[in-house]
């Protein structure tokens, strides 16, 4: 289906809204939903924009499809010279109330009475998963850089800093210096789930958000691991419905 | 039976199938209609395009056809009903007990027949668990907590109401409880990613085996580590399992991680016929490999001993199949004789006759 793909001949304009989307995650997956090919349109006139959106499947929790129409939303609205956004969510069994909830500025809670809890702690949770699962990429760069479990387990915020050349990592005197990419994406992900703010708090943590005792190092690193795959896993899954709903464009395991 | 290179044969229990109708006329919801479109994607995304069914097959497909499907090639040697009622939005229900039951008692050697209940239904669905026990002597029920019912749109494992029915199940001697915890119909944040109340009613009913659906999916980080702490906490294969088919390195990771927390032991393989079918699923798993990077990884493999297991030793302990007996018993039942697998069966279980 044609227009679902990030398109190089985009008016700057356009461009520029597409750049704002890019920073919109779903939530389940921790991955953009520009990457993952939700987007069918972006119309721009006279500083008023449309963003029209489709999901994998018409059965995505409605929780997770509101929270990906609001940030669109906020997202777009954040830049300058937008007026006014529109944000469409097509072919979902509740395309209808989230599109209409969304654009008046309308609470989860309004548009779905009967919902249990709040999107707020459905968000937290996921993010937390999503920390999770950076966690176990960032300590793995660590490890390969030589830092052991009872090292790691004890690293502060302070101890580590990411430059162009890696993640600086401060041991006793000495630096280590270990690969940046995975670090920079997990105190990201810690720092938005709330975690990993402070330069005296523990650079990791384990699920429950407590420092890792060293005796649990490989039962947390392990479940960090499992984080990772539910979160692929689930990717999978998503990425086949899609390919099975729109037609394959790109695939891959 | 699957039969491996070696010639070794490997016992088949899908222990996940249905019998459904979601013809237009048995719809009185637009639910029903959207729940079929629903499960049609997910066909349509796992499946060979060779394979795949229109969706007018895959609405109504009949007894005839879900006997060669699963029986026909000897892909499968057993299947167990896992019933899904969802009266809210199918006017003769999607997947009823009496249904799989009036099927299955045409091949007794075949089925097993599994129950249901809804703690929503109160007194009037603690009568008709008795009834389905006496009736159909089931050992197991499947639990769908994202079903409707009048104003609500699901329950939990950990309520009060919940556990006078599984204390239920522990009395009537029914110890296979099945709760689907996986692609919900319509969850809203209600049961979105969460299978923490299997945890509380496992340790609750340590009596009772709680084999998790779909292995949470997509909660399988939170359903691995129930299972690790709960004994009697099995995996359900059905969804993971036809990754193998277009996502093969996925389903390895997967499967890594549940042999990693739960062990060989305590999974079962399903197919969820006729959202996949056995035909295919049942040699496209056992063909599945873990890569180098993934062996090492988990310290494990797919090998014949573990598949033996999870294809269907575990399901026959849980069910108490013996499965030396049974396939002298399915030489000559009226599947054997139908698609001529006499043959296949005679060379299992000589030593004992």
């Amino acid at each position: 289906m044609s227009g679902r793909s990030a398109d190089a001949t985009d008016a700057p304009d356009v461009a520029a809204v597409r750049r704002r989307l890019d920073r919109v995650e779903d939530p389940e997956l921790a991955r953009s939903i520009v990457e993952l090919d939700y987007v069918d349109r972006i119309e721009v006139s006279d500083g008023r924009v449309r963003v029209a959106f489709t999901l994998p499947t018409a059965w995505c929790s409605p929780a997770f499809a509101w929270m990906m129409a609001a940030d669109a939303r906020d997202e777009v609205d954040a830049l300058g010279w937008v007026r006014e956004v529109r944000v469409e969510l097509h072919d979902h069994m509740h395309d209808e109330e989230i599109t209409a909830g969304v654009n008046a500025g309308d609470g989860f809670g309004e548009t779905f009475p009967d919902a249990t809890g709040g999107v707020a702690s459905v968000r937290a949770t996921l993010a937390d998963k999503a920390r999770l699962a950076r966690q176990y990429d960032a300590m793995n760069a660590l490890l390969d850089a030589g830092v052991d479990p009872d090292q790691i387990v004890a690293l502060r915020r302070s101890d580590v800093e990411v430059r162009d050349d890696g993640a600086r990592v401060a041991l006793d005197g000495v630096t280590v210096v270990a690969d940046g990419d995975p670090v920079a994406s997990y105190l990201g992900k810690a720092a938005a789930s709330g975690h990993v703010t402070d330069p005296g708090d523990r650079l990791f943590l384990t699920p429950e958000a407590d420092p890792i005792p060293i005796a649990e190092f490989e039962t947390v690193h392990k479940r960090c691991r499992l984080a990772g795959v539910n979160m692929d896993g689930q990717g999978a899954v998503c990425d086949a419905l899609n390919e099975a709903r729109y037609g394959s464009e790109t695939s891959g395991p | 039976m699957y039969r491996t290179e070696d010639g070794e044969e490997i016992f088949v229990v899908d222990s996940h199938v249905h019998f459904w109708d979601a013809s237009q006329e048995n719809i009185v919801h637009e639910g029903g209609e959207q729940f079929i479109q629903c499960f049609y994607d997910y066909h349509t995304a796992f499946t060979p395009e060779e394979k795949q069914w229109t969706l007018e097959e895959y609405r109504k497909y009949g007894a005839d056809r879900m006997l060669e499907d699963l029986f026909g090639n000897a892909a499968a040697d057993m299947g167990i009903f896992q019933p899904t009622h969802l009266d809210e939005f199918y006017d003769e229900g999607f997947n009823r007990v009496d249904d799989n039951a009036a099927l299955a008692a045409e091949h007794p050697e075949r089925f097993i027949v599994n129950g249901r209940f809804d703690p929503r239904e109160g007194e009037a669905g603690l009568r008709e668990l008795e009834r389905q026990k006496e009736e159909y002597d089931i050992d197991g029920v499947k639990l769908y907590t994202a079903e409707w019912y009048g104003d609500s749109k699901g329950w939990r494992l950990d309520s009060e109401a919940a556990f006078e029915f599984l204390e239920k199940c522990s009395e009537l001697g029914i110890e296979n409880i099945h709760p689907h915890k996986g692609p919900t119909i319509r969850p809203l944040n209600r049961d979105a990613f969460d299978v923490a109340d299997v945890d509380d009613a496992a340790t609750s009913f340590p009596e009772l085996n709680f084999v998790v659906e779909h292995v949470g999916l997509p909660r399988l980080d939170d359903f691995c580590w129930i299972a690790a702490q709960e004994p009697n906490v099995y995996g359900g294969l059905a969804v993971a399992a036809p990754m193998a088919v277009n996502r093969p390195r996925k389903f390895g990771e997967v499967m890594g991680e549940l042999l990693f927390w739960l062990g060989e032991d305590r999974l079962l393989f399903g197919s969820d016929y006729a959202l996949w079918d056995p035909d295919w699923l049942v040699e496209t798993v056992m063909n599945a490999e873990l890569t180098d990077e993934q062996r090492d990884e988990y310290g494990t493999e797919l090998s014949t001993d573990v598949m033996r297991k999870v294809m269907g030793e575990n399901a026959a302990d849980l069910y108490d199949i013996d499965i030396e007996a049974k396939k002298r018993e399915l030489r000559n039942d009226g599947v054997s004789e139908r698609f001529g697998l006499t043959d296949h069966y005679a060379g299992g279980g000589t030593a004992a006759d």
